[in-house]
């Protein structure tokens, strides 16, 4: 009886197949739909556009890697965006799957939810290469597939991510600024550095030094290694603050608890400090900012998988969208930050603040993510 | 016709475990089916032998080392080794093609060989050995390939990832749609790739006196040596043979990805996963008992056991404790038979 059923299913897709032509997105000119949320990665960003299909839409959600923090906070987020009421009406059915790090699982997953009949699928890619095969059937089915945050290597897919280079620029922009305001024409920068050989490491550091290259001053730049963990960042600061005694600003990209905890310890006194978006370091700079922690918090937010979502529902109304979206960073200086809005003190240190992209609309802030959580225990 | 009822009952009585296996894998992929909107379609078998075969290869390689008693720790750093190689050479003209998968194949089975080799003349544990061994496969691997990339033919990645069907009408075999050819039509390539590899390879090779060496080692060293087996060339042969399956795993990773990947954490992560299936599948850790094909089964039921989250609707972050208590659940169906042994010293088998 299987076998029978297998048979007139296959005949059937056959001639379906046999029916259909190349479908997939078609190229076209911009600009596209809402650009202030979707801008455009470069000039040359090439623009895309699908077929329009009615809604509501089945959306699903293929991760990689899971068991650290950002991977969780950005699943929650993604649940909680699902039930956001600018998306919840759009949206018919959703899942999320975790395939581990295994290329034929993932792959397989993606290619299981095109089976399904899923309009889109989100996903942050295990390897930058790999995927032709899916991007063929997806094109074929007509489904939106939308890499984040870690992206793919072809310009075939819609993705989206932030700009790691930018955001570097930004980080030494800001050191550089205050310390201009305090009349510090030079010194030494201490520079925290994520893991080593990888590809946002690298943008992030080229755009820090490229800042204070450029300035014309004379600063000394000292570099050490903390792998964006606060734990491994605590101990590199350390020794780097035991070896040259005293630091004009400190620019890092990540591990930014370890940072502070250092220079506690340290007795250090409060310099400008750049960082990623954990809680505790926002933390730190509302509580010292008037005794000279001036800091500036900018991050990779789990909230991308929000704009990825957003955009694969745009590009499923028949919007024209960028191939390749720049996400606007999001920044927050010790002038802006407010207890309960954009960080969180009854909050655990180690939660990435940074999920909300007010030019997106999209506003899931931590305790929405924590009510999610509560729901899920139930 | 009574000749072979009595085979089979007595084939079941001696492999209870993998007709166990067999029947849990159409249970549950029966079920899977059932409860998928496009069930039953030759899509959705497609799809998932695309998935099920670099591990059920990998399972295939794990297997024959187990048989022997020892386990291997390298067939996840060999299967990305091979796919790493595959990414360098499997392109070009259809001869170049053809030449690089033979030498993907052949470096893993030499690879495969010198693991043999340092086992028996070093008297070494294997799981030591493919320890070393697999870190030595990882490195080769990273020195290949240091970011993730190659290239590999495009037609043949469309024509192996799919239906019998597809690959026909991609390299303009004969016409894909005359009526003799439908009822096979709908077959996946990877399953009939995995099925050929069983029955080309495993099979004689289980029936040779060098394969029956592998199980009677595993069974009784000491007995196997006093009979005058072969056992250095049996173990050996056992190795390469690891080696050339985990090498066909590689072979289809690589081309179902077009590029290879020095991935460490999904080497490690495909060893692991080989064990359980060839437990799974009803395979002995202690040796002697079991097969490939077992194993094959029990890399499907692994796979399948996660096909289910993505039909039914489970919170994301438990997943990987149902999967675990799942798989659990399945391993201990195998441990059924110490409740009915007659003899405690049966447990020892």
């Amino acid at each position: 009886m299987k076998l029978k059923a297998l048979l007139f299913s296959t005949a059937a897709a056959v001639l379906f197949s046999a029916g259909m032509s190349q479908a997939g997105p078609k190229i076209v000119s911009g600009p596209g739909a809402e650009p202030k949320c979707f801008a455009p990665w470069a000039a040359d960003t090439k623009y895309l556009q699908w077929e329009k299909k009615k809604g509501p839409y089945k959306v699903a959600i293929v991760n990689g890697f899971v068991g650290n923090t950002w991977r969780i906070q950005m699943i929650k987020t993604a649940k909680a965006y699902a039930e956001d009421p600018a998306m919840k009406g759009k949206i018919a059915e959703f899942k999320v799957v975790s395939t581990g790090t295994d290329a034929p699982a993932q792959l397989g997953a993606i290619e299981d939810f095109i089976n399904q009949g899923y309009d889109a699928i989100v996903t942050i890619a295990v390897a930058p290469d790999g995927f032709d095969r899916v991007i063929r059937l997806a094109d074929k089915n007509n489904v939106v597939l939308v890499p984040f945050d870690n992206v793919l290597d072809t310009d075939k897919v819609m993705q989206v991510n932030e700009n790691q280079l930018e955001m570097g620029r930004k980080w030494g922009q800001f050191a550089l600024d205050e310390l201009h305001a305090k009349g510090v024409k030079g010194g030494k920068i201490l520079e925290v550095r994520g893991l080593p050989g990888n590809s946002v490491d690298r943008d992030r550091s080229v755009g820090i030094n490229e800042v204070f290259k450029k300035d014309g001053g004379k600063w000394e730049m000292v570099s050490v290694v903390g792998n964006w963990d606060d734990g491994t960042t605590q101990k590199v600061v350390a020794d780097a603050i035991a070896v040259h005694g005293k630091f004009d600003a400190v620019v890092g990209q990540g591990g930014s608890n370890g940072v502070i905890q250092a220079l506690k310890d340290a007795k250090h006194p409060w310099v400008p400090i750049a960082g990623e978006s954990e809680n505790g370091f926002r933390k730190a700079i509302a509580a010292h900012s008037a005794d000279g922690l001036k800091g500036i918090s900018i991050g990779q937010s789990p909230g991308l998988v929000a704009i990825a979502m957003k955009a694969a529902v745009s590009a499923l109304e028949g919007n024209v969208m960028p191939q390749l979206i720049s996400v606007p960073l999001p920044v927050a200086t010790y002038k802006e930050l407010k207890d309960g809005e954009n960080y969180w003190s009854n909050l655990p240190d180690n939660f990435f603040t940074v999920n909300e992209f007010p030019p997106c609309g999209v506003n899931i802030s931590g305790p929405a993510i924590m009510a999610q959580n509560e729901s899920n225990t139930k | 016709m009574e000749s072979f009822k009595n085979a089979l009952a007595a084939s079941i009585r001696q492999s209870r475990a993998f007709y166990g296996a067999v029947a849990l894998l159409v249970i549950i992929y029966l079920v899977y089916n059932i409860l998928h909107p496009h069930g039953f379609s030759s899509a959705v078998l497609v799809q998932n032998a695309n998935e099920m075969a670099a591990i059920a290869f990998l399972a295939m390689a794990q297997t024959v080392p187990v048989l022997l008693g020892g386990l291997d720790l390298s067939v996840g750093a060999v299967m990305t080794l091979t796919s790493c190689i595959a990414s360098e050479l499997v392109h070009g003209s259809p001869a170049t093609i053809l030449f690089g998968m033979v030498m993907t194949l052949l470096s893993g089975t030499a690879f495969g060989l010198l693991n043999g080799i340092i086992v028996v003349y070093g008297r070494l544990q294997p799981i030591i050995v493919t320890l070393a061994t697999g870190a030595i496969a990882i490195g080769l691997a990273l020195f290949i390939r240091p970011k993730p990339g190659g290239e590999i033919d495009a037609d043949l990645n469309w024509a192996v990832t799919n239906s019998l069907r597809d690959l026909v009408e991609t390299y303009h075999l004969f016409n894909p749609d005359a009526g003799w050819f439908a009822p096979v039509a709908w077959i996946p390539v990877p399953l009939l790739a995995l099925l050929a590899v069983a029955v080309l390879v495993w099979i004689p090779f289980r029936k040779s006196v060098t394969g029956r060496t592998v199980y009677a080692i595993g069974s009784a060293e000491g007995a196997a040596y006093m009979s005058g087996l072969p056992i250095n060339r049996a173990k050996i042969a056992a190795f390469a043979l690891a080696g050339f399956f985990a090498a066909c795993g590689g072979l289809y990773l690589a081309i179902q990805t077009s590029s290879g990947n020095a991935d460490v954490m999904q080497a490690g992560a495909y060893t692991l996963n080989s064990i359980a299936a060839v437990v799974l599948g009803g395979t002995s850790l202690l040796g002697g008992i079991g097969g490939a094909i077992a194993s094959l089964v029990g890399a499907c039921i692994l796979r399948v056991i996660s096909f289910y989250f993505r039909i039914v609707s489970i919170d994301p972050l438990l997943q990987p404790l149902i999967e675990g208590l799942v798989l659990l659940a399945a391993v201990s169906l195998g441990a059924l038979r110490t409740l009915r042994v007659k003899n405690n010293l049966d447990l020892f088998r």
